[in-house]
């Protein structure tokens, strides 16, 4: 549990040293895309399931963000240890490899969680501003399991990436070609219902398409997807991340890049 | 129950064979110095203790446990020294170590840190970060992260590389003093004066292969010579021997193996005690015993 704890700790305390760029950066970008987006385009747009564009909007941009974050956490961190060579620490030490994996899943959904509540706080600044009221959380325990659930399978899936790349470049790649179109197409800007219908079975197969709903429903209560159905794909998805980061920290190379 | 003990050990890299075979012991409370040049095999084995690499066959055993079936019970017994250094951006030293000893399951480690880094004169740098230290100092705080948890085999591969003499001979007698405290060490370096000085047993490898292993001082008694200088007290021209050297001075110099004896070279040379009027010896080194088997 020590070894767990530690390693849990050092992952918060890495991105706690680069503020500026883990937290202070998302910070900026969730204030532009809501200014840009949810208020100045948002006024112009009609209201979706019977809310404004702007509420419709925050909580996909609060579930982008903590799956960006989440994974840019544990991705980096590991090519950030493969680079300086420390790597190989905690491979040579008792540390098991479900330590491991929870430790820096964890540390990935913090990272997430605060990149999440900064855009919540700035969602709901711009929301008070524009309609002059609070947008609550309608449902806290579905928003609880959506934040714990999408932040660890990011975790999980920037170890694999993080595991898998042999540069920087690999995990850029990894980023740029894989996770920004599912977050893209996921259903953060708009809903799948105003997507052509071919869109609408693609989108179906976007496993980020049920965490980006259940977020909006843990924060509205409203979603595209049915809850349950948005809980147990999730639930799935996590299992299969489990085992795919398991193996790839198994067959991982801890040498130095 | 030995320290470390390889039995069969083999290692291959696709068609490169790295380690063949090898089998040896380190006993408990000893310094063992694995000698051999660039390539011989001896980072690749230490890989495979510390679980970094797999073996291709063979068996390795930290006091009694397997690696491969209880690596985390071998892993609590190591403590190792990598060669390369490594460059931890974003924590300063006493975290750094602070994090290696949770890593052990070590919560509270404050007393062991703060000896550990008053041992390797690192104090008064605990709040830098490793970008901040000098290459020696990246070195020692290498060290000091190996020994955090009080290991019980320390895996030094190479730790003197690139560092001056004032560090290595610090280092060594903090080695030294880790080995009276009952620690087992098994040494790489390149540095075989200073091994001479150090270890109580010595492998040499070439080409992944262990050519011989033994007592340092057995080692170089069988692989190396010595030379003895005869100043005889009436001067003669030349002595006649298959071991002769040069007349340098007054002296006749011989080369005879460390194992020969002076008595038979006297023999061989037909020379009684009043003959000689002065008589030096200089024993064989690890260097000419490392030389010797690494040409064979």
């Amino acid at each position: 549990m020590v070894a767990f704890w530690t390693l849990f700790k050092k992952e918060v305390k890495r991105f706690l040293k680069v503020m500026m760029q883990t937290i202070v950066t998302p910070f900026m970008s969730s204030f532009l895309y809501l200014l840009v987006f949810g208020v100045s385009l948002g006024a112009k747009m009609n209201d979706v399931y019977a809310v404004s564009y702007l509420a419709f909007l925050i909580p996909g941009l609060m579930m982008m963000g903590l799956m960006n974050n989440a994974f840019q956490n544990s991705s980096s961190s590991i090519a950030v240890m493969k680079f300086s060579g420390d790597l190989e620490d905690i491979r040579v030490t008792p540390l098991s490899s479900h330590h491991i994996l929870m430790a820096m899943g964890m540390g990935s959904v913090i990272r997430g969680l605060a990149v999440a509540v900064v855009t919540y706080i700035v969602g709901v600044i711009f929301y008070f501003v524009q309609f002059n009221e609070f947008l609550g959380i309608s449902h806290p325990f579905v928003l609880a399991y959506f934040v714990l659930v999408g932040g660890f399978i990011f975790g999980l899936l920037g170890i694999c990436a993080g595991f898998w790349a042999k540069s920087v470049e690999h995990v850029a790649a990894f980023t740029n070609f894989i996770l920004l179109p599912l977050l893209y197409l996921g259903g953060v800007f708009v809903s799948i219902e105003t997507l052509p219908n071919w869109a609408k079975t693609l989108s179906a197969y976007n496993p980020v398409l049920y965490l980006i709903n259940g977020m909006r429903y843990g924060v509205l209560g409203i979603a595209d997807v049915g809850l349950m159905h948005s809980i147990v794909v999730s639930a799935i998805g996590l299992v299969v991340l489990y085992g795919l980061a398991f193996v790839a920290l198994k067959k991982a190379n801890f040498s130095r890049w | 129950m030995n320290a470390l003990e390889l039995i069969d050990l083999k290692k291959n890299y696709g068609a490169l064979s790295a380690v063949k075979g090898v089998t040896l012991t380190i006993k408990p409370g000893e310094i063992f110095g694995l000698l051999g040049p660039n390539g011989a095999g001896k980072t690749s084995i230490i890989s495979i203790v510390t679980t970094l690499e797999k073996p291709t066959s063979g068996q390795v055993k930290v006091f009694g446990y397997d690696v491969l079936k209880d690596p985390m019970e071998t892993k609590r017994r190591i403590g190792v020294v990598g060669q390369e250094i490594v460059n931890s951006g974003f924590f300063d030293v006493y975290e750094i170590l602070e994090f290696m000893s949770g890593y052990y399951g070590i919560l509270k480690n404050k007393e062991r840190i703060e000896y550990v880094l008053h041992k390797l004169g690192l104090y008064e740098h605990k709040n830098k970060k490793v970008k901040q230290l000098s290459g020696g100092m990246k070195r020692r705080l290498m060290v000091a992260k190996a020994l955090v948890h009080k290991p019980a085999l320390l895996l030094l591969d190479e730790p003197t590389a690139g560092v001056d003499i004032s560090l290595r001979e610090d280092l060594w007698s903090f080695v030294r003093e880790l080995q009276q405290e009952g620690m087992s060490i098994l040494l790489t370096t390149h540095y075989l004066i200073e091994a001479q000085e150090l270890c109580h047993h010595i492998g040499i490898m070439d080409r992944g292969q262990l050519k011989c292993v033994g007592p340092t001082a057995q080692i170089i008694e069988q692989f190396s010579s010595k030379k003895i200088m005869i100043k005889l007290r009436t001067d003669r021209d030349s002595l006649t021997h298959k071991n002769f050297l040069r007349k340098r001075d007054g002296f006749f110099e011989f080369h005879i193996p460390s194992h020969d004896s002076m008595g038979n070279l006297f023999r061989e040379l037909s020379l009684t005690l009043e003959d000689i009027d002065d008589i030096k010896t200089e024993q064989g080194s690890l260097e000419e015993a490392f030389k010797h088997v690494v040409a064979k």
